[in-house]
Formats: C-alpha cells, structure tokens, sequence
C-alpha cells in the first residue's frame, strides 16, 4: 500500500515544502461541527451548532466567554479550545491588570496564533486541532478573526468553519456586504440563516433551541450567550419571515412595489 | 540586628535627586512643570538635567526624586513604547494605560523591598476627545488622578497656588502661565530648586517640552530684602 | 532530486551520500510556493514590497501582514509561511531589545541580522525542530546608511542591493536586475517595485491579491514605516494599466 512517508512528524517537510500534519490538523477544524460569524458596524454575532453524543448526552460547548469585551467559538477538538480559551483569558486579565484597559482583539488574536505557531514546529508538540472565531469588541470597533492551528489568522467581514461550513460560506458572500447597517436584532437572524445552510443539507436538519447557540458582542453589549429557552424566539421569528418570504415570491408578479420583508417581530433583549 | 549576615539592605535613601514636579489638567490638554536640577544632598550637582520627557505623541512624564531609578524607569518606557510603535495597529496607548503601568512597575518594586525612588506625574490628553488627563504615582506604587498634582516641596508651596488657579475651562495657555508662576514661587522658597525650569504642554495637537529657560525673579520685595524678622510684627 | 524517497530527506540531522541536507532544501520550496517578495537599496533608503494573496473577498484588508517593524529603524517583509515569518520577527524583537538594554543604542541593521541567521540556522540542526518555511528581507538605515538584507531558512544571509524571493523570484529578480539602483530614490523604487510585483502576479492562479510596502528612508525620517496607501494605490494602478496597454499591442500583434 501506498505511504506517505513524509506525513507522520511535525518536523518533516514534504519534497513539495508542504507540512502534512499542520494540513491534517486542519482537517481536525472540518470534522466539528459549523460555527458562523458576522459582523456590522457595531456588534458581531456568533452562531453555533452543538452536538450531542447521545440522546441522553447533553450537547458539547461551543462558545465561550474570554472576557467582558471578547469570546470565542469553537470547531474541532474542544478539549484542544479550552487550552486555547484558558491562555487568552489570562492574557486578557494580565493585559487588564497591567494597563487597566481591555485587551485590543487584534493583539489576542495576533498573541493566540503565535502559540499556535509554536505547536507546528517541534516534534515534542502537536498542532492544535481546532479553529476559533474571535468575536470581539474595542477601541476600534468590532472585530472577527478566526484563527488556525497552522498559526495563521485573518480577521473578517463575516466567516464560517467546522463541518459543512462551506454553505454557510457561499450564503455569506452573497450577502456580508448587506450586514454593515444592520441593527443588531438583524445581524443575528442574518447568523443564524448563514447556520441553516449547514443543516439543509443534512438529514437531522433542523436548528431547535437544544442545538443552536449564540453569542453576540459589541457597541454597548457585553459579550453574551444565548441558548436553550432564550433562542427559540429567534428560530421562531426566522420561520414567520421565511413564511412570509415565500408568500411574497408568489405575489411578486402582482405586488410589484411590495416593500422588502423585514422581521418585525424580532425579540428585543438587553 | 539590620544588616545581619542573613539580611540584605536595599535603598533606604534617594542619593541624587530632583525636587518638586507639577501639573495642572486643562480642558483641551495639560501642563506639567520641573526646574532641571539635580542634588547630591544639599549640593547642586548638575543643573541642566531634564526632568521632564515627552513619552508619546499623547503623554508627558516628569520625575521628582532618585535620578538613577528614573532613568531606569524612562529606558522601560522608552522600551514600551517601541514595542508599542512596531506594533504598528492603529491604537494609540491612553495615558491612562501608561500610568497604570507605571503604577505596576512601581508597586512591583516596593513589593520586593527595593523601591523605585520617585514621584512620577503623568500628563496626556485621551486622543479620541482631547480631553486632558494627569496622574501620579509614587515609590509605593500609590496611585491616583486629580486636576491638579505637585510633588515633593511643591506640595506645600505649589498645589495651594495651583488649586487656586484652577477652573475646570482653563485653557492650556492659561495653565502653563500659571504653572510658571508656580515654578517661580518654587524657586523662592525651595532651597533645592534653580531658576532654569522646563514646561511640557500635551494637547490634541501633540505633547511638547520647551527646552530649558531661565524664570524671571524679582528679588526686591520688602521681606526679601530686609529679612522677615526685622520687622515682623507678631508678638512671639 | 535522486535522493527523494530513499530515506535520506526525512530529517533535517540526516545528510544525503551525495552530501545534501533536503530537509532544509524542502523548507526553501514552501517559500517559493508563497507570494513574491522583493525589495531594494536605493539612494536614500530601502524599499519593500509584498504580494499578498487573498483567498476571501470576506477578508478585511491588512489581514495576513507581511510587513513588520523591529526597532524604529528596522522593518522586515516576509515571503513564505506567515506564522514562521511572525515567530522570526518576535525574535528580532526580542534580540533589538537585548541590544538596547545591554549598549543603551538601537541595535544596528548588520549585528541584527546576524543574530537572526544564526536563530534561523539553529533550526536546521535537529531532528526535534523543522526549518522555517519563510524568507525575511530586512530593511535598516543606521549609521552605516540605508541596507537591505535577506535570510533564508537554512540560515543563509546576505546583504543585497536588490533582491527578490518567493513565487516569481527568477522573472522578478531579471526585472530588478533593470533597475539603476545608485540614482533611484525610494519615492520612484515604489512605483519600480509595484510594477515588478504586478508583472510576475499571476492573475489566472491567484485572483485577489494586495501589495504591501514598507520603506526605511529620508522621506521617512529613516524609520521604518508603511509606503502611505495612496502611493502605492497610484503605483499599483499605473503599472496594471501598463501591463494592459502590452497585453493589448501583444494581441494585436498576434493579429
């Protein structure tokens, strides 16, 4: 059988100057399941969906809080995410504790890949096998990066990783140049739809409130989950516009000047 | 016993030191002032050393006290602030953010038993409103803000006059008159002062320290001349 | 490449029989699979420009940087694995301080860079680490005057008048190899240099790119700052509207 003789060690470049393990740790960030952000003026928004071993398993986090002003949400090895979350929490508390100020996303974001960097490198370590979006606010405004274990990092209008994320994706530049406005109510229905298009296309396939979480964060805002019981209304307002959405194509021919549905039932929370 | 075989001293005195610094927050910036002159004891060892720095395009810094542990201090500084510079990320550190630091490389100090020997005012404005902003910290790592900050000598003949002064519309061209005349008062009645003085004014526009120059005093006032005992009228 | 295969290229401690190390060779190919860089030593100063490839229109400009300071007068342009590059630039960081707390002066432009080629060489001699998969160039101006300088992953450093690395580093070091360096200010290398990285982009691979300059030189008080956007904003389109306008007459003359 065919081997691969250079994919087995951190340390081993290929002939082609590829690093299979950094690649395959990559992988690792497809098999979890899709995380969604995006991003307004504002505020950002993180959708997520959760997995559950078993019916009588509760489902795996997927978001975590790093400080009042940032969190993340994870895809990959969750486990590999808490050492991840653990260290930007104590840099964010040491970064407070120093200059009384919260930590600028970019310089965590910017500090969390150089860690990841390292695990690439040495043949005693192995790379992180998970990818975080960074949701986050600061002097500068919102900001969303998604990290990688290969130590790169980019910060976007608006992304989605993990499992099948790659609808999510085509949803998402169809429409991230339409988010920048939007108030936050709508900047999360906008998260949740790119989400959808993750399970569509599956079997088990319908975001409820025990799969689907989210989190959001911005101008005013500190970062806050929301899940279980408190989502629901979110799903619910998505379903009636999408009722309504598809009435409208059907009048379209007779109600040219219909104006552009717009959810205005959407639950208000502070 | 001090000083046992056991025992280890640290600094227990400032040797070369600078006397007062003050500052004044105005409304669209702020005004610090120090004379340059450093003392060995009551000799004046050097008199055109700086005691003010300009830190950052939005932050002053002026030190009463050791001068070695401040030129310490101003190298970590220096050090920060290129870091900060090679970060090149569009944010500007807040005075705010410098003088907390300070207050943990101070407080950091003390804890190990060997103090930093200064007072360190810290003057800036906040680059998104211009609004001022002055701070102080001290060997022990205390730390706190106010309208209106003097150190050493200063805080007995100086803070008074500046309290006085202040108003919360003054202007940073009102302040820094008022911060000469503070000076100037200064060099009457501390023994440890000189007349060539420095003054750095933090605005939007920029942090500045004027080079060194010369206060016009007046010494023929009555008491100067004839000695205040001659004809003091109390009774005791 | 015989030696693929046999064994002899799976440790960067194994030499081949005929006296190679090809671990270190496979770390130079991950730099010219990435996107070019090149830079140049002008009259007054040092230029230098980064292709920077986009694989999201989602992504925000000034995502991946490859342009880093070091000490105000130092700044460093990467081709090849970013997080590499980034770990190579905290080490800069790390020894420009070391220098400034032990000689109390900025560390000059020639003693950096040997550090660093000697930081990147030690990586070629264990099995337990890899090589870096990046190239720095790096831009000084002290008081030795304006240089530019290279170190590759196998700890290899020289000082350059021009010099390119990456993707298209043969076409575009054919093109430098045209500039008259000696009487170019940097303000005119950025145009040059835009017009090198626009005519080796290979725009039928890589769709969104962006350019990245940074320059160490009188214009900018010799310290190392980013070229302003709108020079090379104007740069960038001069030389594309350029290589349109040869595009064209090679169609016509095809015709």
């Amino acid at each position: 059988m065919f081997r691969n003789q250079y994919d087995t060690d951190i340390t081993t470049w290929s002939p082609q100057g590829r690093l299979h393990q950094v690649e395959y740790a990559m992988e690792a960030v497809k098999q979890g399941s899709a995380v969604v952000g995006v991003r307004s003026d504002t505020h950002v928004v993180l959708a997520t969906l959760k997995r559950s071993t078993s019916e009588l398993a509760s489902t795996q986090k997927k978001l975590f809080s790093i400080d009042d002003h940032l969190g993340i949400a994870i895809a990959g090895l969750t486990a590999d995410a808490r050492v991840l979350g653990r260290h930007m929490r104590t840099e964010c508390m040491n970064y407070k504790y120093i200059y009384e100020t919260a930590m600028p996303v970019g310089r965590l974001a910017l500090n969390v890949a150089d860690k990841c960097q390292v695990s690439t490198q040495r043949a005693s370590k192995r790379p992180f096998g998970v990818g975080l979006l960074i949701a986050g606010y600061d002097e500068l405004g919102p900001h969303l990066y998604q990290s990688c274990p290969s130590g790169n990092y980019y910060e976007f209008y608006s992304m989605a990783i993990g499992a099948r994320s790659q609808s999510a994706k085509t949803y998402l530049e169809r429409h991230f140049e339409e988010f920048a406005s939007l108030e936050l109510q709508d900047l999360i229905l906008q998260a949740i739809r790119a989400l959808r298009e993750t399970v569509s296309s599956s079997k088990d396939a319908e975001l409820t409130s025990k799969n689907c979480a989210i989190a959001y964060v911005g101008k005013g805002d500190t970062f806050t989950i929301v899940e279980d019981e408190e989502i629901q209304p979110y799903l619910d307002t998505l379903e009636n516009s999408d009722g309504k959405q598809e009435e409208e194509e059907e009048e379209t021919e007779d109600a040219a000047e219909q104006t552009e549905d717009k959810p205005t039932d959407a639950p208000m929370e502070d | 016993m001090f000083g046992g075989q056991d025992s280890k001293q640290h600094t227990v005195q400032p040797y070369v030191t600078g006397t007062s610094v003050i500052g004044l927050k105005c409304a669209d910036g702020v005004v610090l002032g120090a004379d340059t002159l450093v003392s060995y004891g009551s000799l004046a060892k050097n008199r055109k050393t700086s005691r003010l720095m300009t830190v950052s395009n939005h932050c002053s810094l002026g030190f009463s006290g050791e001068y070695s542990d401040f030129q310490e201090i101003k190298s970590t500084l220096e050090e920060l602030m290129i870091s900060e510079y090679c970060m090149a990320d569009n944010i500007p550190m807040q005075p705010r953010a410098i003088h907390q630091y300070l207050a943990r490389v101070m407080y950091e100090a003390r804890n190990k038993q060997d103090p930093l020997y200064n007072q360190l005012v810290i003057g800036g404005v906040l680059p998104a409103t211009g609004e001022g902003y002055l701070g102080l910290v001290d060997l022990l790592g205390t730390n706190y803000e106010s309208e209106m900050i003097a150190t050493g000598y200063g805080t007995y003949i100086a803070l008074p006059l500046l309290r006085k002064a202040y108003r919360p519309d003054i202007t940073v061209a009102e302040g820094r008159k008022v911060i000469e005349d503070c000076l100037r008062v200064l060099y009457y009645r501390d023994a440890r002062s000189i007349d060539t003085v420095q003054i750095s004014t933090v605005t939007k526009e920029g942090a500045e320290t004027t080079e060194p120059f010369k206060l016009e005093t007046s010494w023929d006032f009555k008491k100067f001349k004839a000695g205040s005992r001659l004809i003091d009228e109390s009774t005791w | 490449m015989t030696s693929i295969g046999t064994g002899y290229d799976l440790s960067s401690s194994t030499f081949s029989p005929e006296g190679r190390v090809f671990q270190t060779e496979y770390a130079m190919k991950s730099v010219e699979n990435s996107g070019t860089a090149v830079g140049a030593r002008c009259s007054d100063g040092v230029v230098i420009a980064v292709e920077k490839v986009y694989h999201s229109r989602m992504m925000m400009k000034g995502s991946l940087r490859r342009v880093h300071f070091v000490e105000k007068h130092i700044g460093v342009g990467i081709a090849g694995l970013l997080p590499d590059g980034r770990q190579m630039v905290s080490k800069c960081r790390e020894e420009a301080t070391q220098y400034r707390e032990v000689y109390g002066e900025p560390v000059p432009g020639r003693v950096l860079v040997d550090r660093l080629a000697r930081f990147t060489h030690l990586y070629t001699l264990y099995w337990h680490v890899r090589s870096f998969g990046c190239s720095a160039l790096v831009a000084a101006y002290d008081a030795e005057g304006p240089q530019l300088y290279m170190v590759e992953p196998s700890g290899m450093l020289m000082r350059y008048n021009a010099c390119a690395t990456g993707k298209a580093k043969q076409q575009a070091k054919t093109e430098l190899e045209k500039l008259k360096l000696g009487e170019l200010t940097c303000r005119e290398a950025v145009t040059e240099l835009a017009k090198t990285i626009v005519n080796v982009h290979d725009s039928t691979k890589d769709k969104l790119y962006e350019l990245e300059m940074l320059w160490v030189c009188e214009e900018s008080g010799r310290t190392a700052q980013f070229v302003p956007q709108e020079l090379i904003d104007e740069a960038r389109k001069a030389a594309e509207d350029e290589k349109d306008r040869e595009d064209d007459d090679d169609d016509m003359d095809d015709a």
